[in-house]
């Protein structure tokens, strides 16, 4: 059931660079279901549904990682200095709750900036060390912390909670696969690494697969709470076909085909035309010879906050497009 | 058909980023009498090959053109728009724009608020992708039925003819310089080369030069040569950061091999077409950035035609200056032999 | 070939020749197969004993430098960073300029000329210029031609208690201690790898890479000390003397973890100066190396610099011989697996 794989995954530590928990949890999830399995060298767990004879191989990315902090610093008095790992603002990270690999929380905090402008020097986490040598005995330098997990039903049909980009991509993904039988084209599902510090991970998976058609799977921003207009995204009102981001913009064969498939599902779907942010799909397209590449939306409100929020609505709209689209002819 | 001819006709056809598929249709039809192969690629590169025994010479110019696509529909049927590649939007009030919709091409007003009716404080701010919007001239229900969200908005299109062989018109940058290539393609018709020539007029540039990076790696060149447009002389640009309109511009700098670009101003020398040099210490901004470090590497050089207001739908440039681009290009591609690998790196 | 030598040859990015010359001629006899590839970077291959494991040594060969883009009508030639150089750096500095190795300045406003408010303003890269004596714009450019290079004139010297002063020392320290790896021989197979353009985007390793056979990726760099002045204690980075620094990220790559535990663990056990890089800044061409084809395995070993990308930048020579020490400590014990 998509929801429980959601929670599933949405409790795993995984931020950047250290995906391996989630690439654990999303194997356990589809062992049985699909025909190969394996990981490469910079993590990428890369799965293979195979398709009939004479049918394409399309490639979808929904990426592991999820944004934290990363301790570069221990001050005398045991606070730890710290710096982003993806893009982390300091507005989301005044006095939050976060966690470590180890088990060990802590409290996020900015310190008074004097007039200037809040950044990353600004912030320290506090563990309750009393000092250095209490806190390296919790902690190491280059240890990573993460919002600590807090799903929270939201209404009816909604759920916040840290990391639903892109977990909530790798439980949609991980339910095709596992609710897909016999496909008419190769489907090879990547749960992609590295994606928050610059589409790594898919670059290099996408280069491996070198498929016919790519599709990444992420969230993408909202435009409905009040004085956000754009992107004019609404959770609730369908999966979002993405035309364009900072990253790419999409095939215009792909992002057609996601189209035809959404019409052909009978299920609500919405156009995204992003001003802003990346997703996999900008690697796929543009790795080796280039690679026809479209993106299929989950909209989401308060991104890279620790109350990432999404309605279940659109997600199951996502899951009968890509059913559809699947079995396509390309 | 003159290249004044194709460069009037190229420079209207639609081909925002992304969306090049009537621009690649176009070029690729005039470079079949020139080739001996013309595809189209799969994300909308042109490729016209003419054959040669050695070495391998991949020559770009980018196809995409910068422009919108609409974001948004109001509830009065007024259009917003959202930039594809660099768009300043102070060039778009008053401007009549063209929605590329299901049907065909729409034209739209991008509005601007009357002078009667503006505050003080009003004209001292510009116009900005917030407060910009596109009159369809028709009521919201038909806006909505006949435009979609992600419909592709260009630029008007005028060609205009101006005194002294000068030429303003939209999309200059770049498709002057798929002129000059196809103008160079013409004349390598009746010279020899030994050369292997791929004409790739490249998708993406405005975004990233990814045609560029995606042909390179699929026709893994031995040399590179990027055609692009510079900054021509303008009242208020700060200094070292222009050249004259009449002839063409070559770069020196870190990107660029020392040795090609050597050969090339001895290619110009000997056939007495002026040659301007920039200095880049950095990027180039064109794409031969990205050319130049595809696969194992691609010793590259760059060509520039200097344009005035780049980047709006009246790019000026010298038609005399692209016609010596396209003779200066098909010599130096004459020029191109085996023997040039052993001294690239002294 | 000596430190010194290596520091004092003038090649910044683009312009990478006469390192490149040098390196060729010390590093052939040294090696089984060496070539320079389509980026101008120097690859350098010595086959192993029993092979099974395919190691790459990266450093880069150029400098940050100058470029000439013009003259004025006085003479003043009009130039520009290549690679990220501080301007204020460059005020009342020596450099040479050009083929001919002009001697030049780079001068300022005498301060009695200037009024207060000039002497608060920042000097910028538009308001500086190099003297090299002409008199005319034309005399300056028939003598170093826009595209024309110029150089900190700047000697390496050792200095103090086991510290060296130069320019260059990034990433000269690196290439360097790539030439000793090369006096050794190893189980493993190992490629040396001298590349270009680090400076100005990791170019020249984004070519190596793309060539590259290895399944592990050490880049030797310099990298920033924080540790003098008034840089509070949470931001220096690294300091000189306390060995070479071992990053787990930064803003091009995150190292692998297991490489990144192995070579802790191999300096621990072995006894070699080594600390942690404190911050997660800067980039280098462990970033190229790791993005290439299906992505490898990577980890970088910095010297710390003080004042790096000037023409004084100090380095103590214990962490220059503690960066060779772990690197060869790691082809040594690298065994296939």
């Amino acid at each position: 059931m998509m929801l429980d794989t959601l929670k599933t995954l949405l409790s795993v530590y995984g931020p950047t660079g250290q995906e391996t928990q989630v690439a654990e949890a999303v194997k356990r999830l589809l062992e049985g279901h699909v025909d190969g399995m394996r990981t490469d060298v910079m993590g990428n767990l890369i799965v293979e549904k195979r398709g009939e004879k004479g049918g394409k191989t399309i490639l979808f990315s929904a990426h592991m990682d999820h944004i934290g902090l990363v301790v570069t610093d221990i001050e005398d008095t045991g606070y730890l200095r710290v710096t982003n790992v993806g893009g982390v603002g300091v507005d989301s990270m005044r006095c939050r709750h976060v966690v470590f690999a180890n088990g060990v929380h802590g409290v996020a905090v900015c310190q008074p900036t004097k007039g200037e402008t809040a950044g990353m020097q600004h912030l320290f986490v506090d563990i309750g060390a009393g000092d250095r040598a209490e806190a390296e005995k919790l902690v190491k330098l280059g240890d990573v912390c993460v919002f600590a997990p807090d799903l929270i039903p939201l209404g009816q049909h909604r759920y916040a909670s840290p990391a639903m980009d892109d977990r909530c991509a790798c439980a949609l993904l991980a339910e095709l696969l596992m609710q897909l039988s016999a496909p008419r084209n190769t489907v090879v599902a990547v749960f992609s690494v590295q994606e928050e510090v610059g589409l790594r991970g898919a670059a290099a998976a996408a280069y491996q697969v070198a498929p016919d058609l790519g599709v990444a799977l992420d969230v993408t921003a909202w435009g409905d709470t009040p004085e956000v207009k754009l992107p004019a995204v609404k959770l609730g009102e369908g999966a979002a076909v993405k035309f364009m981001d900072r990253s790419m913009i999409a095939t215009p064969c792909v992002r057609d085909a996601l189209i035809a498939a959404a019409e052909k599902a009978n299920v609500p779907y919405q156009r995204e035309i992003l001003p802003f942010g990346g997703t996999d799909g900008g690697a796929i397209q543009h790795s080796r010879g280039g690679v026809p590449t479209g993106t299929l939306s989950i909209p989401c409100r308060y991104v890279h906050s620790a109350c990432e929020t999404i309605d279940m609505r659109d997600m199951d709209s996502a899951l009968a497009i890509l059913k559809v689209f699947v079995n396509g002819e390309y | 058909m003159r290249i004044e001819d194709f460069l009037k006709e190229v420079t209207a056809v639609p081909g925002v980023t992304g969306n090049e598929r009537a621009a690649a249709e176009y070029i690729a039809q005039a470079f079949r009498p020139f080739a001996d192969e013309v595809e189209i690629t799969p994300l909308n590169c042109v490729v016209a090959h003419k054959k040669g025994s050695g070495p391998r010479v991949l020559i770009c110019a980018h196809l995409d053109e910068i422009g919108m696509m609409v974001s948004k529909i109001e509830e009065d049927g007024s259009l917003r728009l959202q930039s594809v590649g660099g768009v300043d939007p102070r060039v778009l009030p008053g401007m009549r724009v063209r929605v590329y919709a299901r049907e065909g091409m729409l034209t739209g007003v991008v509005g601007a608020t009357p002078p009667h009716l503006l505050k003080e404080a009003d004209r001292k701010s510009n116009y900005n992708w917030d407060t910009l919007f596109v009159d369809m001239g028709m009521d919201a229900a038909q806006v909505r039925q006949r435009v979609r969200p992600g419909d592709t908005v260009c630029f008007e299109a005028r060609y205009v003819e101006m005194k002294n062989d000068r030429v303003a018109a939209k999309t200059a940058d770049d498709r002057a310089c798929v002129a000059i290539m196809l103008e160079a393609a013409r004349r390598l018709e009746k010279m020899d080369h030994t050369a292997d020539l791929y004409f790739v007029a490249t998708c993406q540039e405005e975004i990233g030069s990814y045609g560029a990076l995606i042909s390179g790696f699929a026709l893994a060149p031995d040399y590179g040569v990027a055609f692009d447009v510079c900054h021509a002389d303008t009242p208020g640009a700060p200094k070292n950061s222009t050249s004259k309109i009449t002839s063409l511009v070559t770069s020196k700098g870190p990107f660029l091999n020392g040795f090609l670009v050597k050969k090339l101003e001895e290619a110009a020398r000997e056939n007495g077409i002026e040659l301007q040099v920039a200095v880049d210490p950095r990027y180039t901004s064109t794409d031969a950035d990205e050319l130049s470090v595809t696969r194992a590497g691609v010793p590259t050089v760059l060509l520039s035609l200097p344009i005035k207001y780049m980047h709006t739908n009246v790019e000026t440039l010298d038609l005399r200056a692209l016609k010596e681009g396209g003779r200066l290009l098909a010599h130096y591609l004459a020029a191109v032999e085996e023997s040039w690998e052993d001294e690239l790196w002294n | 070939m000596e430190l010194k030598t290596l520091c004092e040859l003038n090649g910044a990015s683009g312009q990478e020749g006469a390192v490149r010359k040098a390196i060729l001629e010390a590093a052939r006899p040294l090696c089984d197969d060496i070539r320079i590839d389509r980026m101008g970077n120097v690859i350098a291959f010595k086959k192993g004993r029993t092979g099974g494991r395919h190691l790459l040594f990266s450093a880069h060969m150029d400098e940050v430098g100058f470029i000439i883009l013009d003259a004025t009508e006085e003479g003043l030639l009009v130039f520009r960073p290549v690679g990220g150089i501080d301007p204020r750096v460059t005020v009342s500095k020596y450099v040479v300029v050009g083929e001919k190795k002009w001697k030049g300045v780079i001068g300022a406003l005498a301060i009695h000329l200037q009024s207060a408010e000039d002497r608060k303003r920042v000097l910028d890269y538009d308001g500086l210029y190099i003297d090299i004596g002409a008199k005319t714009r034309d005399e300056a450019l028939a003598d170093c031609p826009p595209g024309s290079y110029a150089y900190f004139d700047s000697c390496y010297q050792e200095f103090g208690d086991g510290c060296a002063v130069s320019k260059a020392l990034d990433d000269r320290v690196g290439c360097y201690n790539l030439l000793r790896l090369l006096e050794n021989t190893y189980d493993a197979d190992v490629t040396c790898a001298f590349v270009t353009q680090e400076e100005v985007g990791l170019r020249g390793a984004a070519g190596a890479a793309f060539a590259a056979q290895a399944d592990t990726v050490l880049v030797l760099e310099g990298t920033t000390a924080g540790d003098m002045g008034d840089v509070e204690k949470v931001r220096r980075v690294c300091e000189p003397g306390k060995g070479v620094a071992i990053s787990f990220m930064d803003h091009a790559s995150i190292a692998h973890r297991g490489l990144y535990g192995e070579l802790m663990a191999l300096a621990q056990k072995r006894g070699i100066a080594h600390q942690v890089k404190r911050g997660a800044t800067g980039g280098n061409d462990a970033g190229a190396y790791q993005r290439s084809k299906q992505g490898v395995r990577t980890c970088v070993l910095s010297v710390p610099c003080r004042y790096i990308h000037g023409p004084s930048s100090v380095v103590k020579l214990s962490d220059v011989e503690a960066q060779y020490d772990l690197a060869r400590a790691y082809a040594e014990e690298a065994k296939a697996e």
